[in-house]
């Protein structure tokens, strides 16, 4: 452990921890997939980071969306990232779900996925290498610390907005809401 | 492989047959015949196929459907030619009322291939069990794979006219 943190971590040790031990659920949809397995296999041994796969959404508090998102799987990815306890971050990975990517004109593949949940960070590229997710996630320790990674809070806050959103895409949606009126602040 | 062509031109009124490559047979053939010939192709030995795709050719307002039959690899020594060849069965029918018969009679494992057409291309098989959505889940006015499709316009008026966050934001407070 490095010195020059432990005040750090006497001052706030629940937010360190969860700092320092990112479970990650991935949502593999596309090209994405091919970068996650050397990822956190020994080539590039992803756990020197404290980062682990986990199989659950419910044990889970970082998201990396690799690949694109098409209307189908934004169904999916809505439903796990409500599923996961708080505080939980939310990366996306490649140029796809910022705008698009070379989907740009697709008839089934949403253009940016910050309309339906908020994104903590992105990580551009088509594809990036493995080296990039190890460096989004060291900025994301940054913004941690800075307070400044708050899509939960976002998604707390704005929830009215981004179910507004999610419905015109979707019509019908055949959930009930994750927050009703009362706990909305 | 020219003794196949010639057994097919023999049997076959109203049959093209070229060949493409060494393992590689080409049969155009008149929309009412498909089914028999399918059919006769696989007692010949052709069991599998492959996969049925579609063409849309917008300036002649036809489509072309493709038939793709290969064998399995066999024991007896007569089949080690075959299982090299494949044949690729073309038809075409016209664009505005897109209806062709189904081929599950013949071809068991038509079935998923032909729902894709019908939810990409707006072709309706007659005598198909269930024609329902199998990889989209919106509502297309124009079957999204046919040529007259717009893309970007789609996109625009669709994911397009989603506002951000912020933009639903700002809207709210100038309400407020």
């Amino acid at each position: 452990m490095d010195r020059n943190q432990i005040s750090k971590w006497l001052k706030n040790p629940g937010k360190m921890a969860n700092k320092y031990s990112f479970h990650v659920v991935y949502f593999c949809t596309g090209c994405g997939v091919i970068e996650i397995p050397p990822s956190i296999t020994t080539r590039w041994d992803a756990e020197r980071f404290g980062i682990i796969p986990v199989a659950s959404p419910r044990q889970a508090n970082l998201f990396l969306i690799a690949g694109y998102v098409s209307t189908k799987t934004l169904k999916a990815i809505i439903r796990t990232y409500e599923q996961m306890p708080e505080p939980k971050y939310t990366i996306a990975f490649g140029s796809c779900p910022i705008n698009g990517g070379m989907y740009y004109d697709s008839y089934n593949t949403i253009t940016s996925l910050d309309k339906y949940i908020p994104i903590d960070g992105y990580i551009a590229g088509c594809m990036p290498r493995p080296e990039a997710v190890f460096v989004g996630v060291t900025h994301l320790w940054k913004l941690i610390d800075m307070d400044k990674a708050d899509g939960y809070k976002r998604y707390r806050e704005d929830y009215k907005h981004y179910r507004a959103n999610q419905e015109q895409l979707f019509g019908d949606m055949d959930w009930p809401p994750l927050f009703s009126k009362e706990n909305i602040k | 492989m020219n003794e196949l062509k010639k057994k097919f031109e023999s049997i076959f009124n109203n049959i093209t047959v070229n060949v493409v490559e060494d393992n590689r047979i080409v049969v155009n053939i008149k929309k009412d015949e498909v089914l028999t010939f399918l059919s006769y192709l696989k007692n010949l030995g052709y069991e599998h196929l492959s996969l049925v795709s579609c063409v849309d050719w917008i300036n002649k307002s036809e489509f072309e459907l493709i038939y793709i039959l290969s064998s399995y690899m066999a024991k007896d020594e007569e089949y080690q030619e075959k299982e090299k060849t494949k044949i690729i069965v073309k038809t075409r029918i016209p664009r505005k009322e897109a209806r062709f018969i189904t081929v599950i009679n013949v071809f068991e494992n038509a079935e998923p291939y032909e729902r894709e057409l019908h939810e990409m291309f707006g072709i309706y098989f007659e005598g198909h069990p269930r024609l329902t959505p199998l990889l989209l889940e919106r509502d297309y006015e124009i079957p999204p794979f046919r040529k007259d499709f717009d893309m970007q316009n789609y996109v625009d008026n669709t994911y397009g006219k989603i506002p951000s966050i912020k933009e639903r934001k700002k809207e709210q407070n100038e309400r407020t």
